[in-house]
């Protein structure tokens, strides 16, 4: 590669890594076949967009109804017959219609199994072993397949069995996330102060991403010469695990997460505050920092009054440097205080953040130039405005080809490509109800 | 084959007391990282469980700023709580690259490196000379992935300082979370960190694939505020196309319906049943099968009309109320829904199905002792994750490192210490051993030093 150097860091970066220029790169993993049986996950289905983002070629299959996922969307809006969710996860993927409650269903399923080299599912575990089409019986057709099964409970264990289907609220629930988010009762009961949950289905997308980790992680080791394996995922343990320090704490202290808002239990100010125009973000925790903070509220008093870390984390401390840097913050709007910050050249560094409304995002410029968002023109569903695969790669930048399809779009293609059926025995199929 | 009959094959495959006897998925790989805090030091401590030769280096004296970070300041023997999770199996190393015998030293290691993992301000190893222009001359193979709020172009990566709640602020994730009309709520969790790191390490992964075809090394990019966004499923689809904002919620889905937090007798519990199957199960679980047939309820898209979830969310606080976490956790299973209790960390602790699954992962440390922490999560039947030792003092494993891997004797590596290159720990809270520490885990020079 050659480096036209002179044009430093961020110029370089940006020449080599703008998604806008990468559509005519190579693709990291576009030699994988990926199927994806998922139901009513979106864990699932944000697996198979990220491996299909970065290249793989993805089977979305579907029961003859569809996909229940489809369904998703806020208060039931639908835009061409499909709901939100799906058409954003949608993404890259060709959709077939296959009947896994057939014999005819379970066979198409297994000629594609043995050519692929990824399965993604999401039924109760034992649900398609017992059908015949589970991971032991296909790895016996195809030893080297990699096959992802996520789940709340697992696929071993005490509980395994739980005959409870998988949700993003229910891992949310049960990796203590939930408990520790949330306004505390510090003024008495009330229908908010309660367990919250985090806003988007981070319960879902966490177990997605850490399924297209492990899936690459095995095919590491296929590539090295291993064989394939069963890969299970409790989005549960998946949350629990990006969690920083909540078991040692509790293992070493007896401590447990309390709510307490949006203060922080391991740095302070690290913060929430009210500003003018609405809410903003702020950090000074370390010694210098919290110098920095103080000196820009011009409040030096403050360090006397909470000099170290150690005293800055104690909750009703917090609660009064709080108190504090908002009777300052309240004055200025969150775009001020970004200035003051920036234009602050003393001792220690702050951090600060306007608490922007996903409405207040879309109109920033700098998520398009980024291209973090931006409009996809779908050949079915048209012009619309969508978050893009987050990676900005030199040699093999990921991308999105097209939206999402309707149900069994691609029976015919799929089909023919890998088990040569024509189009006479794609409807002799679909007759059968097959397909 | 019965489900009972899977579930007995599945135990076997998956038992956690084989675990040292299988084969690790990244064994082979050797991955270098110089980062502070978790973005970066966790994307390398997945790669580290699943195998990987992790080498973190860390400025001499204080090393990486996490090791401050602990919870109430609250330290466990001279180490930080929050410093535990993203450095177990790692080797510490420390290595002054601002000077230049450091530089050397550091591009040695890099020469014999597959994967490098940095989350540094943008451009800062550019200005040491250390940038991946540099580090690709030296390594062409080498996968070279930045990590930071904001990434390294655009009109936010330069000069704005970013943490975890700042990508949360700037991505709508924290706005989103709470109750209309309350103020959003910061997550206590750095889920941009985390969710950061497991993404990039997707990332890198996709890049080995490539390189195993073709050689190739590479660049990668990420930026933490934007892993965020592309997490925000629907958001954008929908104020793009109704023209409407999403608000935050609380603790109601508007997109699956039922889905959401209740009250019950004795805590808080979640529930959940999209299909309509499920929602049947819920109505006959509840004693109220013919919610089933509700022209309000019948369908997931009658469900979701704003009314009607309105409707169902009351019926259902109704009679969560009357019940506790048990009975519901245990009707879920009976009839076929999801339900699952808000657990404290006390309850995941104690759980005993978590424990039999690795998910919650004791093991005694040389150093440390007895530890429990969250297990690797991705389970895997032929080459399972694992932990292998707790996190390490402030260049504990240079010896070893410097000694084995890059080959320099004793006396050269005297020298790079005399001059300050390779210090270990200074004497901190977080940086040193505990205080009791009579050498124990050293692989090298036994009986410890400083």
């Amino acid at each position: 590669m050659e480096y036209p150097y002179h044009v430093g860091w961020e110029d370089w970066t940006r020449l080599h890594t703008d998604p806008a220029k990468g559509r005519g790169k190579p693709e990291a993993l576009d030699d994988l076949l990926v199927l994806d049986l998922s139901y009513g996950n979106m864990g699932g289905l944000f697996c198979s967009s990220i491996l299909g983002e970065l290249g793989a070629e993805v089977i979305r299959v579907e029961p003859p109804a569809g996909d229940i996922a489809r369904e998703f969307s806020p208060f039931g809006y639908k835009h061409r017959g499909v709901g939100l969710a799906y058409l954003v996860e949608g993404r890259n993927k060709y959709h077939v219609t296959c009947d896994l409650h057939t014999e005819k269903g379970r066979e198409l399923l297994k000629r594609l199994a043995r050519k692929a080299d990824i399965l993604i599912e999401s039924f109760q575990p034992g649900v398609l072993d017992e059908l015949g089409i589970g991971y032991r019986q296909l790895a016996e057709i195809n030893p080297g397949l990699i096959y992802l099964a996520f789940s709340t409970y697992g696929q071993f264990g005490p509980l395994a069995g739980s005959n409870k289907p998988d949700y993003d609220i229910t891992n949310q629930a049960m990796s203590t996330l939930v408990n520790m988010t949330g306004e505390p009762e510090w003024d008495g009961p009330a229908p908010y102060a309660v367990p919250t949950k985090v806003g988007n289905w981070y319960g879902w997308y966490n177990p997605g991403a850490w399924g297209a980790f492990g899936a690459l992680s095995a095919l590491f080791f296929r590539d090295a010469g291993g064989r394939g394996q069963l890969l299970d995922i409790s989005g549960a343990e998946g949350v629990a695990a990006a969690m920083d320090y909540d078991c040692l704490w509790y293992h070493a202290f007896g401590m447990t997460r309390e709510r307490i808002g949006s203060l922080d239990n391991g740095v302070f100010p690290y913060t929430y505050i009210r500003v003018k125009d609405g809410y903003a973000f702020i950090a000074g925790f370390s010694d210098p920092n919290f110098t920095g903070l103080t000196n820009i509220m011009n409040r030096p008093d403050l360090r006397g009054q909470f000099p170290t870390i150690v005293d800055r984390l104690q909750i009703e401390n917090e609660l009064k440097i709080k108190d504090e840097i908002e009777k300052w913050s309240i004055n200025y709007t969150a775009a001020e205080i970004l200035d003051m910050v920036s234009n602050y050249h003393g001792v220690g560094t702050v951090a600060t953040a306007r608490v922007n409304s996903p409405r207040e995002v879309m109109d920033e410029d700098n998520w398009y130039q980024r291209g973090a968002l931006s409009l996809v023109d779908d050949p079915v569903y048209g012009r619309i405005l969508v978050q893009q695969p987050p990676w900005k790669m030199t040699l093999t930048p990921p991308r999105i080809k097209w939206l999402c399809r309707p149900v069994g779009y691609d029976n015919e293609y799929v089909y023919l490509k890998h088990l040569g059926l024509g189009r006479s025995d794609v409807a002799a199929l679909r007759r059968e109800g097959a397909v | 084959m019965s489900k009972e009959d899977y579930l007995a094959w599945a135990n076997e495959a998956f038992d956690i007391r084989r675990i040292f006897d299988k084969p690790e998925a990244l064994k082979g790989l050797r991955v270098v990282e110089l980062c502070t805090l978790i973005l970066g030091p966790a994307h390398a401590v997945f790669l580290a469980e699943m195998g990987a030769e992790v080498i973190k280096v860390e400025l001499p004296g204080t090393g990486d700023t996490m090791r401050y970070v602990s919870p109430r300041g609250m330290f466990w023997q001279n180490q930080s709580l929050g410093f535990f999770s993203e450095n177990r199996n790692k080797y510490h190393v420390t290595i002054d690259v601002r000077k230049a015998e450091g530089k050397e030293l550091f591009k040695k290691l890099i020469a014999r490196a597959d994967v490098f993992i940095e989350n540094l301000t943008a451009g800062t190893m550019d200005e040491w000379g250390l940038g991946y222009h540099q580090l690709s001359a030296i390594n062409p193979g080498l996968i070279y992935i930045a990590k930071n709020g904001f990434g390294q172009w655009g009109p936010y990566a330069k000069g704005r300082a970013s943490y975890d709640a700042v990508a949360q602020a700037q991505s709508g994730i924290g706005f989103i979370t709470g109750f209309p009309g309350r103020p959003p709520l910061k997550m206590g969790i750095f889920i941009g960190d985390y969710f950061g790191a497991i993404m990039s390490a997707a990332s890198v992964m996709a890049a080995l694939h490539y390189r195993k075809r073709t050689g190739r090394g590479q660049f990668i990019d990420y930026a933490q505020s934007e892993g965020l966004i592309r997490m925000l499923d629907w958001t954008w689809a929908y104020q793009y196309l109704t023209g409407q904002d999403r608000d935050r919620y609380g603790n109601w889905d508007v997109a699956i319906c039922p889905s959401g937090i209740f009250r019950c007798g004795d805590g808080f519990i979640a529930i959940a049943a999209a299909t309509d199957a499920e929602f049947a199960a819920l109505a006959k679980a509840m004693d109220r099968p013919g919610l089933a047939e509700d022209a309000r309820f019948r369908t997931l898209a009658d469900r979701l009309k704003e009314e009607n979830s309105r409707e169902l969310q009351k019926i259902l606080d109704e009679w969560t109320a009357g019940k506790t976490q048990g009975e519901i956790d245990r009707l879920g299973g009976e009839f076929g829904f999801a339900a699952a209790p808000v657990y404290s960390e006390a309850d995941t602790y104690r759980n005993e199905h978590w424990r039999a699954r690795g998910a919650t992962w004791q093991h005694e440390d040389p150093v440390y002792g007895d530890t429990v922490e969250y297990g690797p999560v991705v389970k895997m039947s032929e080459t399972p994750g694992r932990i292998k030792w707790s996190a390490k003092p402030v260049g504990f494993d240079n010896e070893f490192v410097f000694g084995t891997i890059l080959g320099l004797g004793k006396e050269e590596q005297a020298v790079l210490k005399a001059k300050g290159i390779t210090t270990k720990w200074a004497d901190r809270v977080g940086a040193k051993p505990p205080d009791d520490w009579q050498g124990e885990g050293l692989i090298f020079n036994r009986g410890g030093e400083e």
